[in-house]
């Protein structure tokens, strides 16, 4: 096809829009309201244009490209008429930023002779200079308002987490909506009512976390205005640099751009221009991360514990005192948490620092324990998650979505939406509950005899229930079946007979597995190194086996364990008694490079973008120090000798963890004295030790660690509003807590993530009797 | 909440789960239960497995749904060119002021709910009201205080 536009002969051989086009070859139409991940919309009119032998002016990205089509992109009269639309977008537009006097001088230094400076580079907006708005007007050259100006006077809305919404300088173009709905499918926002009384948001003014929203920040990274704005880096004005890299917060590793500015990290979104990065990230990886490399409480400086307490120390001085102590001790006598955040680099290090120096075996994670291992000896079968999205059928068990494996969810929300049979087993909704063919609901405390019924069935081809000879037939007449299993099996009590159950499931129906983990390289931890369960290296400690222990990025939950020493490397500060005699500091993800081992077995690499806090210091750095200190330098940690070991050690097959059998998990005591059904979860996401429900004020406002949440008409029948206190009585225990209402809870259900990684009540699911506590 | 989730069962066997049943779903509603409630619009997302937003969305688009609970009797103001010129405007802010309320709102114990509208096409009896079924012609502010004496 050869087309014309502004007297420039073009192939095209594609099927596509006058604008997409006119942008491959560099020709600038002005639009404000096209994306390309979404569907043309042709709402802002900007992108008219003339095509020879057309009537009227259509717009471009709404008009496919003809075979010898003649288009003029940026006649007198076009511009004219785009001058008049930005004319009456600015008359609802707060407008001061580009009609200021100063405009020209606002971004360069003025420099006057006077002893005090004269105001410059106000910032009215939170996207000054990072607004398409403003660079259209700047374009078509309006230096003046025609129009009367009307504010809207929308109030602010600023009580949801992570971003804030001002509608008052919202255009209508409907980009957050179209992505919102079209490409997250969550379809959170709307545009209420019409004419001058639309507004954008969701049913009944609810707010976003009533909502459903999951916070993925599509909408934030697409507003062309400063309409929609991050709490976090709300007027620190435009990035510098936006740097490749890979988060570290789950096992799928998500790509991300790194925003940074004068060397800081200011925050993270998904790949592509900036304004047009989707929503491909969960709100971990879109909002969480920035603001974990800036949390005020890292450690900054080595710290030891002096008979008075704590003292800030040198370096040196630290060092020094961590090798008197590792000095002091005999091999095999110390034992090494090592927390499964770590680069592949930092694990390999870890891993020669205590085979070699600390000459010991005793390596472990604070997360590993027999149900995590049963988890990842399964997990070993998952298949790439580029198979997920081609599945013919997808089940998922227990896999609770919201704020979590966004690319996951998106897959099995467009799957479901084109016709894929979705079929998901669990109690609690999540984003992808709605496009279920129908939602399992297992009676609590027989999920195990559940999957066992859809087993016999596959076997025998019998069962009175309708549902499961729906679920097991599809799933084994359909081709490239999938289960997804989530890692919120691992709270339950009976989560290793359950993984059996899934484990024969797949091997009679010949499906595919897939299953997440929330650790950013748990991979990669139990590939490198061979782990110990905790439980294991635990009784060696309480049987007086071990003199040191020494903790990498990680700590044991329950306080000071009985051992002579402890060193404490990290970011982020020990758990309260801890009591660790030497604090080493250490940077985080982004100041340092190295790489991670995803879910699909692949090595993503990350740079280092800004620059260590205060005195931090790499785990590789620490540890070549201290071999420095013990004269042991024939132990290297060059960039060499690492990326040897990670590849020496990845040819050998991932170490099968020891599974210790569970303590047999008590019965569950039915009946009215209990009539809700508690579901626990243990507090899964951590990074560095640092538990981003508590050490995130925003993220815990989602899933509100410590408390319990249920249906909003179960609170209303107990006659309790969000954070009441209530009491939670098992037949074993009784605990107080604070209540939330969520819609996704279903009715006689309460849900809880724990705040730390323990369960709260004895047994999970667990029966339970919940009133209000009477202060 | 149980009789209303019998009549939404009774409501939706008429219509596929499509996103084209929605308006008349939604017409449905309004029609059996005088407005769309939170909870209509709850039933309504789950059954067309759509987001109760995106349902609210299409509904507050349209100005036939009206989504607070109707008054037992309904005040209709007329301002159509002829009413207003013979003094509507007076009538409304009169009912706006005894009746403590604006136009599209509800008295707080469900009594009256006031609406304005443009024409009611009875020009000749103006100003007019319109009050429930029964057409007031001719109306002034003492007729005013005589007429809502009726309604209980």
């Amino acid at each position: 096809m050869n087309i014309t536009i502004n007297n420039w002969k073009i192939q095209v051989n594609e099927v596509a829009t006058v604008l997409d086009i006119a942008a491959q070859n560099n020709i600038d139409i002005p639009s404000l309201c096209a994306h390309p991940d979404l569907i043309p919309y042709g709402g802002c009119r900007l992108c008219i244009v003339e095509i020879e032998g057309r009537r009227g002016y259509p717009t471009a990205c709404t008009t496919m490209v003809e075979e010898g089509m003649i288009v003029r992109t940026d006649t007198q009269i076009l511009q004219e008429m785009r001058r008049d639309m930005i004319q009456l977008i600015l008359s609802e537009h707060p407008a001061a930023c580009l009609m200021c006097d100063d405009v020209d001088g606002c971004t360069v230094f003025q420099e006057t002779i006077r002893k005090v400076g004269i105001t410059t580079g106000c910032r009215w907006c939170p996207k000054d200079k990072d607004c398409e708005l403003q660079r259209i007007v700047e374009q078509l050259g309006i230096k003046e308002l025609t129009l009367p100006g009307l504010y809207r006077d929308i109030p602010l809305e600023k009580y949801d987490p992570f971003f804030d919404r001002d509608y008052n300088l919202c255009i209508y173009c409907g980009r957050c909506v179209r992505i919102c709905d079209e490409y997250r499918k969550s379809s959170v926002l709307s545009l209420r009512q019409r004419g001058k009384l639309t507004t954008i948001g969701p049913a009944f003014e609810a707010s976003h976390i009533d909502a459903d929203c999951e916070f993925c920040g599509a909408c934030v990274s697409v507003c062309p205005t400063g309409a929609m704005s991050e709490k976090s880096r709300k007027w620190w004005g435009v990035p510098e640099k936006y740097e490749p890299s890979v988060c570290p917060l789950c096992s799928l590793n998500c790509d991300l751009q790194v925003l940074t500015l004068k060397n800081k990290i200011v925050g993270t979104v998904p790949p592509g221009k900036p304004h047009e990065s989707g929503g491909e990230l969960c709100v971990k990886g879109r909002f969480c991360l920035s603001e974990l490399v800036n949390r005020t409480d890292r450690i900054l400086e080595p710290q030891y514990l002096y008979p008075e307490g704590y003292g800030i120390v040198s370096w040196d001085f630290a060092i020094e005192k961590a090798r008197e102590i590792i000095q002091g001790i005999v091999p095999k006598r110390s034992a090494v948490y090592i927390s499964p955040s770590l680069t592949l680099e930092e694990i390999s290090s870890a891993g020669i620092f205590a085979g070699n120096i600390l000459q010991t075996s005793e390596l472990t994670s604070s997360y590993i324990d027999e149900k995590l291992a049963a988890y990842v000896n399964l997990a070993k079968e998952s298949i790439a998650l580029e198979e997920v999205k081609e599945a013919g059928i997808i089940v998922s068990i227990f896999l609770n979505g919201n704020y979590n494996f966004a690319p996951l969810t998106m897959a099995i929300k467009s799957a479901a939406a084109s016709g894929t049979p979705y079929y998901q087993i669990g109690w609690i909704n999540d984003t992808a509950s709605r496009f279920a063919r129908y939602k399992v609901v297992p009676f609590p405390g027989k999920e195990e005899k559940y999957l066992n019924q859809i087993i016999s069935f596959l076997e025998n081809g019998q069962s009175k229930i309708q549902e499961i000879r729906e679920l097991a037939s599809a799933l084994k007449n359909t081709k490239r079946g999938v289960i997804l299993v989530g890692p919120q099996i691992m709270s339950l009590s009976n989560c290793t007979g359950l993984l059996d159950k899934v484990h024969q499931i797949v091997k009679l129906t010949k499906s595919k597995l897939f299953m997440p983990d929330q650790f950013g390289n748990l991979n990669g931890l139990l590939s490198l190194l061979k782990m110990k369960p905790v439980e294991e290296v635990n009784r060696k400690i309480k049987e007086g086996k071990i003199d040191l222990l020494y903790l990498i990025g990680d700590a044991p939950v329950n306080g000071r364990p009985d051992v002579k020493h402890l060193i404490y490397q990290n970011a982020f500060p020990a758990p309260s008694e801890l009591n660790p005699d030497v604090i080493l500091p250490t940077s985080l993800w982004g100041e340092t490079g190295g790489s991670y081992l995803n879910s699909n077995g692949t090595i993503k690499k990350v740079n280092p973008v800004a620059v260590s806090h205060g005195y931090a210091r790499s785990h590789i750095e620490v540890f070549s120090g201290l071999a420095k200190a013990l004269k042991t330098e024939d132990v290297g940690f060059s960039d060499e000798v690492l990326t040897n070991y990670i590849s020496d050690q990845m040819k050998i097959k991932k170490h099968i963890l020891n599974v210790i059998p569970p303590a047999k998990s008590k019965a569950f005591s039915t009946g009215s004295e209990f009539p809700y059904v508690l579901i626990q979860e243990k507090n899964p996401h951590v990074y560095s030790n640092l538990n981003l429900g508590q050490g995130i004020a925003a993220f815990g406002d989602l899933i509100k660690p410590g408390h319990v949440m249920l249906n909003p008409n179960d609170a209303k029948i107990l006659e309790v509003k969000d954070g009441d206190p209530v009491k939670l009585r098992s037949p074993v225990k009784e605990s107080k807590f604070h209540v939330v209402a969520r819609k996704n809870i279903p009715r006689g259900y309460i849900y809880l993530i724990t705040s730390n990684s323990k369960l709260e009540f004895e047994s999970n699911p667990c029966y339970i009797n919940i009133m209000k506590d009477h202060v | 909440m149980e009789s209303s989730n019998v009549s939404f069962s009774e409501i939706f066997k008429m219509y596929p789960v499509e996103e084209g049943s929605l308006i008349p779903i939604l017409q449905k509603a309004q029609a059996t239960f005088g407005y769309i409630s939170v909870e209509s619009v709850e039933a309504i997302a789950g059954y067309l497995k759509l987001t109760e937003n995106h349902v609210f969305g299409v509904a507050s688009f349209y100005s036939q749904f009206r989504f607070t609970e109707p008054a037992r009797h309904s005040v209709i103001v007329c301002l159509g060119t002829a009413c207003h010129v013979s003094g509507g405007e007076t009538l409304l802010e009169t009912f706006q002021r005894d009746l403590n309320i604006k136009p599209g709102e509800c008295t707080p114990d469900k009594k009256f709910d006031l609406n304005r509208v443009a024409c009611l096409g009875c020009c000749a009896l103006s100003p007019v009201v319109k009050i429930d079924d029964d057409i007031y012609a001719k109306v002034n502010i003492i007729k005013l205080k005589e007429m809502w004496g009726k309604y209980e």
